[in-house]
């Protein structure tokens, strides 16, 4: 893991400024809240949607659709990863498969997932169908990269294989999954609130988002972005701490 | 208790290693293969170990025994410390308190203490070696197969991995078959020396040294002219 010294901090610190100081600039250059409304007002439009008693409900819902969507992907995606990591036929079926599934723009499976899907499941699905692959492809990765050697050198000191699996295979796959996870719920999330601003789930950023769009509140808009970046901060700093966590003796 | 193989036969395609061959190994000595680069050295531990199948040959007093075999490359687990990768060895009916004990034996003789708690990517080459050396003196085994571990090592941390080895061994007189290319190793390492020809590999030479290890001075006329008779056996 990466750690920033302090010096590196401030720098990103500086960028943080310098990105709130064009924007203002913008603001004050269109001089008009329904093109570019001003950071001040937004931050203030932000505050009060944590005041907004559905607020909880709202983010609630995204983020459980976020995390439902996760864990399917990840239960089928390491499923997927372990077999055609192991099996090589397998893998060549499949790796077809997950490639069409990454490269179908994410607004035509939203299209179709409109069609089959209520709502609220619709992000749900497009959230799973984007992070799977990520995941799957990455364990996949991980399973062969195991170091054959290691293996052979614990069977002939005949460990047992449950203890082969536990302490030799998930050990060595494990940084595979959570880089996997890191960058499939950098995705996801992008997915899942671009579903909800079309399926329109009755709670949801993206259906915020769409309402606040319609009304041109600029600011609400931003507002709700901002919200959603910080989601997905959080949980990319989570994984980051999972990582450290579980995974220290990488030097 | 004799072991021995008899009537060796292994072919990889085209190239012929055992055309048959015989060897035997005496108990509780350190014998070191000395052979060209390609002879079936690895080959000739590997069916020891049993991880390569012979085509055909008799393996005498092999199978009834337990081997280590240390590797070429330290083979650790990177997400082990070096405590627990000596001690991922020791079977399970061991019980936790006996298998602490055992690699916490073994890190004080291999001279590993400040080291313990380290994981393999913060240890050099020669460190790692070590924690193989002392895995495989972990496991009750009889038999320890040994792959030109030192390969690769400097001089300096040939020799003081030669030193520990022999100490720890002095302690705990297990048989061990020692395959290197590197006729100083085999010098300081062996009660005896056995010289292999190109495949298909035949013994050229045999060689007792009964000097105990630390008396060992290459730069003696005794290991001089020893060292000239094996690599003019090997040159053959």
């Amino acid at each position: 893991m990466k750690i920033l010294s302090t010096g590196k901090k401030y720098i990103s610190l500086a960028s943080v400024i310098f990105m709130l100081v064009v924007w203002k600039l913008l603001a004050m250059h269109f001089d008009s809240a329904f093109i570019v409304p001003s950071p001040e007002k937004t931050l203030v439009t932000t505050l009060k949607l944590f005041t907004d008693l559905s607020f909880l409900r709202i983010v609630g819902s995204t983020i459980a659709r976020g995390l439902i969507g996760f864990a399917i992907s990840l239960v089928l995606g390491i499923g997927t990863g372990i077999i055609t990591g192991i099996n090589a036929n397998l893998d060549a079926f499949l790796r077809p498969v997950l490639v069409t599934i990454r490269s179908v723009p994410v607004i035509s499976i939203i299209l179709l997932a409109l069609i089959w899907f209520n709502p609220g499941l619709v992000p749900v699905f497009i959230g799973m169908l984007t992070m799977f692959p990520f995941i799957a492809t990455n364990v996949s990765d991980g399973i062969r990269s195991i170091d054959r050697d290691l293996v052979g050198m614990a069977e002939f000191y005949k460990v047992s294989t449950d203890r082969i699996v536990r302490e030799l295979y998930i050990p060595a796959v494990m940084p595979f999954i959570v880089s996997g996870a890191s960058s499939a719920l950098g995705i996801g999330w992008r997915a899942i609130i671009t579903g909800e601003v079309l399926s329109q789930p009755e709670f949801g950023i993206g259906t915020m988002m769409q309402t606040a769009q319609t009304f041109l509140n600029i600011d609400a808009i931003i507002a709700w972005t901002l919200i959603a970046v910080l989601i997905s901060f959080v949980f990319e700093k989570s994984i980051r701490w999972i990582e450290g966590r579980f995974i220290n003796w990488r030097s | 208790m004799k072991l021995e193989i008899k009537g060796l036969y292994k072919k990889f395609g085209k190239l012929t290693l055992f055309n048959d061959f015989n060897i035997e190994f005496q108990d509780g000595t350190i014998s070191s293969i000395l052979g060209p680069s390609g002879c079936g050295k690895t080959t000739l531990l590997n069916i020891i170990g049993d991880i390569v199948k012979a085509d055909s040959g008799i393996l005498t007093g092999f199978r009834e025994k337990t081997i280590s075999y240390i590797f070429q490359d330290a083979r650790l687990l990177p997400w082990k410390t070096v405590e627990e990768n000596i001690e991922f060895v020791l079977g399970r009916d061991i019980p936790v308190v006996r298998r602490k004990e055992i690699s916490a034996q073994l890190i004080r003789l291999m001279e590993l203490e400040d080291f313990a708690d380290y994981y393999p990517s913060k240890l050099s080459g020669g460190m790692r070696q070590r924690v193989s050396i002392a895995r495989a003196f972990a496991y009750p085994s009889d038999i320890i197969l040994m792959d030109e571990p030192l390969k690769g090592l400097d001089i300096k941390l040939k020799l003081n991995l030669i030193r520990i080895f022999s100490r720890m061994w002095q302690a705990d007189k297990r048989t061990v078959i020692f395959v290197t290319h590197d006729v100083d190793e085999a010098l300081l390492l062996g009660n005896e020396i056995i010289v292999l020809s190109p495949a298909p590999a035949g013994i050229i030479l045999k060689k007792q040294v009964d000097i105990p290890f630390e008396k060992r001075i290459l730069e003696s006329d005794y290991f001089r002219e020893l060292k000239k008779s094996l690599i003019s056996a090997l040159g053959n």
